[in-house]
């Protein structure tokens, strides 16, 4: 089972005019996984799950969904997709309740009342269902829009920024609820968002995009691992054989002279070694700082060297 | 497959649950009971108990404008079949019909239909292009329904929405107007002239058949507002457009009535009673001919509307 690809794209392109919004990405994502789609604004998240869903047209390539391709046989492959695509606008002049009936009447199979009255248990949205919709807040908007995506229990569910307008609060509750559906329900979420923090305590893997490609596809593990290395300064003497030393000591990773400092990348572990070898090799060490690279400079490093 | 009543459904839940739509309902019941306070109270109300002389006062009129006429060397079909149909009255006995009864009065409210097309047109023009500004048109298109049946659906709701008002329209004139004009007088039939003779027609059917030559404008002045809002995503545009039209286009029909390519505009061709009494806006065009433009148009418009709703790239 855990080798279903759920939802695949295949070398889709996306073409206004002449420009390449979408420049050729191919990717899958399995069931019970929640696969992030990382980017900073502007870099084709929506237009990317736009096409998945069927708005807009493929200029090339194929979005398959449970096999069933969303070009050829649109209403056989929406029929288990879920969404939100950027903000979930609703009917403001109805109730919460009432704008899920009217998504209710649009699915094959019935969706019962108790249905429906579990997912608005499930959002959090009991007390103001009956309200109408244009007095929600932006985070009791998103809430219904998230249970407007459940309520016929897709198989895939994509999510375009589903925590933006959230409290804090409001924002892990959606995490927590997102990876529960996705593990125990064995559904498969897809969601974008710009933030990597966000992404990190959410999704199993991650997505980069950038201008439209695709630039990297790592799993949440290896990410971590990355975030690991740390940028150190060490103030040391003489300088410039200090730096030709550590230079062949440490091959593979970046080092460079700044301001009179030797700025190095380095694992944990390896910074005790790097001091005592200097010591060894009678260099005079005043002082290491550490610059502890977070999740988001590793993001802006990927995302700035292409 | 998702049921297309339960399509239908939806669209109705949120065309009535809006404040506006039943405040349009709630100006054509005033226009209606507008139009019976007037005619009860304020119109002159007995003018018409010596209707028999005033029906041979007419008729001496209308002969004396006939032998004019004769000596033009011109027939006045029109002068003629009036004749007819007063003598008919007198011999049986059937005052004309007058405002101020049932039917005078339900004769008068069909003229309300002109009220009902402007506002079927704010329904058309809103049905498609608010759920772009609303920016709803996205979560109701990801869903197991075709585009073109999302359309349909829409389509005919406004239909249905004419159809009710127009029934509405109907059945509480024939309430009111009981209520006011009392009901003596009913079994009164309405008299046409057909085949050289005065033939007496049931009045319900006629009154429906007004409603019926006065619907046709409203269902293509419908049908073009939905197509302006399915193209141009704006019910204003639609709004605008659409109105404008339904009150210039008449005119400018009439004005530029001596070009024989006047026949072909869709205005020349809406209003079918002047086949049915009057004469034709261009000379030569017939009763099927009108009927083919119109279809014609009709074609077009639906056309635009499926096919540009069918394509576009949704990116509201
Ligand atoms: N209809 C269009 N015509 C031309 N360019 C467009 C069109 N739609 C989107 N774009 C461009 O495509 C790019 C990607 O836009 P998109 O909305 O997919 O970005 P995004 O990753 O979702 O950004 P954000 O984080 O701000 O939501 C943008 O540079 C945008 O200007
Ligand atoms: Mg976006």
């Amino acid at each position: 089972m855990e080798n279903q690809a759920v939802v695949e794209l295949i070398n889709v392109k996306k073409q206004i005019g002449n420009i390449n919004i979408i420049d050729d990405i191919s990717l899958k994502v399995f069931q019970g996984e929640v696969f992030g789609f990382l980017g900073p604004n502007g870099a084709g998240k929506t237009t990317t799950i736009r096409m998945m869903v069927g708005l807009i047209g493929i200029t090339e390539g194929e979005v398959l969904i449970n096999g069933v391709s969303i070009k050829k046989n649109y209403e056989k492959a929406i029929l288990n997709v879920g969404g939100i695509i950027e903000n979930p606008e609703m009917y403001k002049f109805m109730s919460g309740y009432d704008n899920l009936i009217h998504y209710a009447r649009m699915v094959p199979k019935k969706v019962t009342k108790e249905r429906i009255n579990k997912v608005v248990q499930l959002v959090g949205l009991e007390k103001s269902i009956n309200h109408k919709v244009g007095r929600y807040s932006l985070g009791m908007r998103q809430r219904l829009g998230l249970a407007q995506a459940l309520l016929h229990s897709p198989s895939l569910l994509i999510l375009d920024e589903p925590t933006n307008g959230l409290d804090p609060a409001g924002i892990r509750e959606i995490r927590t609820y997102i990876r529960k559906i996705a593990h125990e329900e064995n559904m498969a979420v897809f969601v974008s968002s710009h933030l990597l923090s966000e992404m990190q305590l959410m999704c199993d893997r991650i997505g980069i995009i950038q201008n439209g490609k695709l630039v990297r596809v790592e799993t949440m593990g290896d990410i971590v691992d990355m975030s690991k290395e740390a940028t150190i300064r060490i103030h040391v003497e003489p300088l410039d054989e200090a730096f030709h030393f550590l230079y062949a000591l440490y091959e593979k990773t970046d080092i460079e002279i700044e301001d009179n400092f030797i700025k190095i990348s380095l694992k944990q572990e390896q910074i005790p070694q790097c001091n005592k070898a200097l010591v060894e090799n009678d260099f005079m060490v005043y002082g290491i700082t550490s610059t502890q690279t977070t999740l988001e400079d590793k993001f802006l490093e990927i995302t700035e060297e292409k | 497959m998702v049921s297309f009543i339960d399509l239908i459904r939806n669209e109705n839940m949120k065309l009535y649950k809006r404040t506006g739509t039943w405040v349009m309902i709630g100006l054509i019941i005033l226009a209606m009971s507008g139009v019976g306070l007037f005619t009860k109270f304020v119109l002159d109300s007995d003018a018409h108990i010596n209707w028999k002389e005033e029906l041979k006062t007419e008729n001496m009129q209308l002969e004396s404008a006939l032998k004019d006429t004769e000596q033009m060397g011109v027939g006045n079909d029109y002068v003629e079949q009036q004749l007819a149909i007063n003598h008919y009255r007198l011999e049986n006995d059937y005052p004309p019909v007058h405002s101020e009864s049932l039917w005078g009065f339900m004769i008068d409210v069909t003229n309300l239909t002109g009220f009902v097309a402007l506002f079927t047109i704010v329904v058309a023009a809103g049905i498609v292009a608010n759920e772009f500004s609303w920016g709803t048109i996205k979560l109701l298109l990801i869903r197991p329904v075709s585009r073109s049946k999302i359309l349909l659906s829409k389509f005919i709701t406004t239909i249905l929405f004419a159809i009710g008002m127009i029934i509405l329209l109907f059945s509480l004139s024939f309430i009111f107007g009981s209520l006011l004009f009392g009901v003596s007088g009913v079994e009164q039939p309405h008299l046409v002239y057909q085949d050289g003779q005065v033939v007496e027609q049931n009045m319900i059917t006629y009154i429906i058949s007004l409603y019926g030559f006065n619907s046709i404008d409203l269902f293509m002045m419908l049908t073009l507002a939905f197509m302006i809002s399915t193209v141009f995503r704006s019910s204003s545009l639609a709004i605008g457009i659409s109105l404008f039209l339904m009150f210039t286009g008449p005119q400018l029909v009439q004005l530029l009535s001596n070009y024989e390519w006047v026949k072909y505009i869709l205005f020349a061709n809406t209003n079918l009673q002047q086949y049915t009494n009057g004469t034709p806006i261009v000379e030569g065009m017939t009763m099927t001919f009108s009927i083919s433009m119109i279809m014609i148009y009709f074609i077009i418009f639906v056309a635009l509307s499926w096919v540009i709703f069918e394509k576009r790239d949704v990116t509201a």
